[in-house]
């Protein structure tokens, strides 16, 4: 063998160890969403058969029948729109105005102001989260979707990315407009808004995923089951033992998923981008 | 609406506009950190003195609640019952459950990133993949992973063909398993979204170093050693302080897979589990103060040492 035909060899051998590295892990990675949509046709009999089966058989859908015969889950659905709406649009409008004014704008303070948003991060929730639910407790707004989104309408890290992407805009645009007697509140109307629209896409969708998947704030700041989020929901009746089989679960578990995992796959390019520059959760 | 027109006659009048369009911008922003941020913290700090059942009165008790969370520790340390230490519980097992998580995840994240940063077909597909569970909410995962955990369920089935002699695991309702248990299901759904922040770092770092080391006759696992590594430290440290922020801080696959009481023998019980039920189902808020004090003094110092020893945190 020549020594080229051999570093060929170790060159093939090098991406076939590569694939069935790359292709094992995804299926380490897949087969728990895999598993539980075939699984949510399926009867619980055949679900917890052991060794397990993967085609339904008999088909059925009982298991959303079920589900969606709770007249609690299709509230739980809805709430969860309810609080994520509230959220994003809280997000977009205050996190914007405050990451405009943050960058573009010069008033005492500024940076002083900004940096003590920024050491709020440092805080663990945990610190926070009893002292948040007395004040929403005094507040009136305990059980309630509206109390619950009151502590999630800013964030500090939407101000943050909001505050980078006015930066990185141009100044020249902004100065034509003050030119032009175009005041600092009318240029953040009819400049900086328009020219965010992929930044504010990207704080939509963040804060969509934090909010639909949100656990903690809605388990401890939502008391009654007809208030409940999905996740919050979904887990009071596993407690709770709502059904006997654990297959409505399972399907229930799917329909919580699909619009994150759903909006995920359409938008995959975009959010593994800018969770790399955002540094992801939180 | 005669708020938003004194607020706009005001705006148009000042002198200088761009000192009142700023703060007023800003206002609303500022005042929700300022109320549930910084008061919180401070409220946080009050409370921490005081024994309350949210409707009385506030009864000051000075240090005795850092003294409940001491006792509880020293109780622990010599060997009592989990139920009267919870707080030493729920410290060893998040310590623990910290030590192999953090580990394991950050290094199988740079494996699979080195992997898939190579000239190959289909790398978007295993980016979406592996980041997937990433995007889903960690109450539908454990859901999940109960059914999949389950004693004639997927993984021990599929640890039955690949583990020569494997005997068949209650993982759940084992308190040996319980915490390996939860550290697989963190594992698998954080590792895959901190191997696409290694793999935007690798992508950064410049082709030459590994043509000047090919030439030298560098294969490719000395290349990732001397080469990838030492590359990516920044990026490093950053995913392990992320990391660490997240599993001293574990509630939610707690909470769903072992329950608000840690389970069999609490050997689920997290350190954010029991300042929950401080709070909430034992009623003593000042109590919940404190430990979540501790709380925050041992992930700023893990964080913090971490840091000072690998050089800091960046993107």
């Amino acid at each position: 063998m020549t020594p080229k035909e051999r570093e060929n060899l170790i060159k093939k051998a090098w991406i076939l160890i590569t694939y069935v590295v790359l292709i094992t892990f995804a299926l380490v990675y897949l087969t728990p969403f895999i598993r539980s949509i075939i699984a949510s046709f399926m009867n619980w009999a055949q679900a917890s058969r052991y060794p397990p089966e993967w085609i339904p058989n008999p088909f059925t859908l009982e298991n959303y029948e079920k589900l969606f015969r709770l007249e609690l889950f299709p509230r739980w659905i809805r709430n969860t729109a309810l609080y994520a709406g509230l959220i994003i649009a809280g997000n977009i409008l205050f996190s914007t105005m405050a990451g405009y004014a943050f960058a573009r704008l010069r008033f005492p303070g500024r940076d002083a102001i900004f940096s003590a948003l920024l050491s709020l991060m440092m805080i663990p929730m945990f610190v926070t989260l009893v002292p948040n639910y007395i004040i929403i407790y005094k507040l009136g707004l305990i059980d309630n979707i509206f109390g619950l989104a009151l502590l999630g309408l800013t964030n500090v890290s939407s101000i943050f990315l909001m505050r980078q992407y006015f930066m990185s805009l141009s100044n020249e645009i902004f100065e034509a407009a003050r030119l032009d007697g175009c005041g600092p509140i009318k240029s953040f109307f009819f400049i900086a808004l328009p020219l965010a629209r992929p930044a504010l896409g990207a704080v939509a969708v963040y804060q969509f995923l934090g909010s639909w998947n949100a656990f903690i704030g809605p388990l401890i700041f939502l008391r009654s089951p007809e208030n409940f989020t999905l996740p919050v929901g979904l887990s009071f009746a596993f407690q709770r033992a709502m059904w006997v089989e654990y297959t409505p679960i399972i399907a229930g578990s799917i329909v919580a998923s699909a619009p994150t995992i759903i909006l995920f796959l359409l938008l995959n390019k975009y959010l593994i981008r800018g969770i790399v520059i955002t540094g992801g959760k939180g | 609406m005669p708020l938003f027109k004194s607020f706009s006659s005001f705006y148009e009048k000042s002198k200088n506009k761009e000192i009142v369009a700023g703060l007023s911008l800003i206002s609303i922003a500022v005042l929700l950190n300022l109320v549930f941020g910084y008061f919180a913290m401070i409220f946080a700090f009050y409370l921490s003195f005081f024994k309350w059942d949210y409707i009385g009165e506030m009864q000051f008790v000075g240090l005795k609640n850092f003294a409940i969370v001491l006792r509880d520790l020293s109780r622990g340390l010599h060997g009592s019952y989990y139920l009267i230490a919870p707080f030493y519980t729920g410290l060893k097992n998040i310590l623990i459950y910290t030590a192999i998580v953090v580990p394991v995840q950050t290094f199988l994240a740079i494996v699979l990133a080195s992997f898939a940063n190579q000239k190959i077909k289909g790398q978007q597909f295993f980016k979406v993949s592996y980041f997937l569970p990433a995007t889903t909410s960690s109450v539908i995962i454990s859901l999940i992973f109960i059914w999949l955990f389950m004693k004639n369920g997927f993984i021990n089935y599929v640890f039955d063909l690949t583990v020569p002699g494997f005997q068949p695991i209650d993982w759940l309702n084992d308190k040996r398993y319980i915490l390996l248990a939860i550290s697989m299901v963190a594992i698998w759904g954080t590792s895959g979204h901190f191997m696409v922040s290694f793999l935007a770092a690798m992508q950064a770092i410049p082709k030459e170093l590994y043509e000047a080391a090919m030439l030298d006759g560098a294969g490719p696992i000395r290349r990732f050693f001397f080469i990838t590594i030492p590359m990516l430290r920044p990026m490093i440290v950053y995913v392990v302080v992320m990391g660490l922020i997240g599993a001293l801080q574990m509630f939610d696959l707690a909470w769903v897979m072992a329950g608000a009481s840690g389970g069999p023998g609490g050997a689920g019980y997290t350190v954010a589990l029991d300042i929950y039920n401080e709070a909430f189902t034992r009623i003593r808020p000042g109590v919940a103060a404190a430990k979540s004090w501790f709380l925050f003094a041992i992930i700023f110092t893990t964080t913090y040492i971490f840091q000072k020893k690998y050089g800091r945190a960046l993107r």
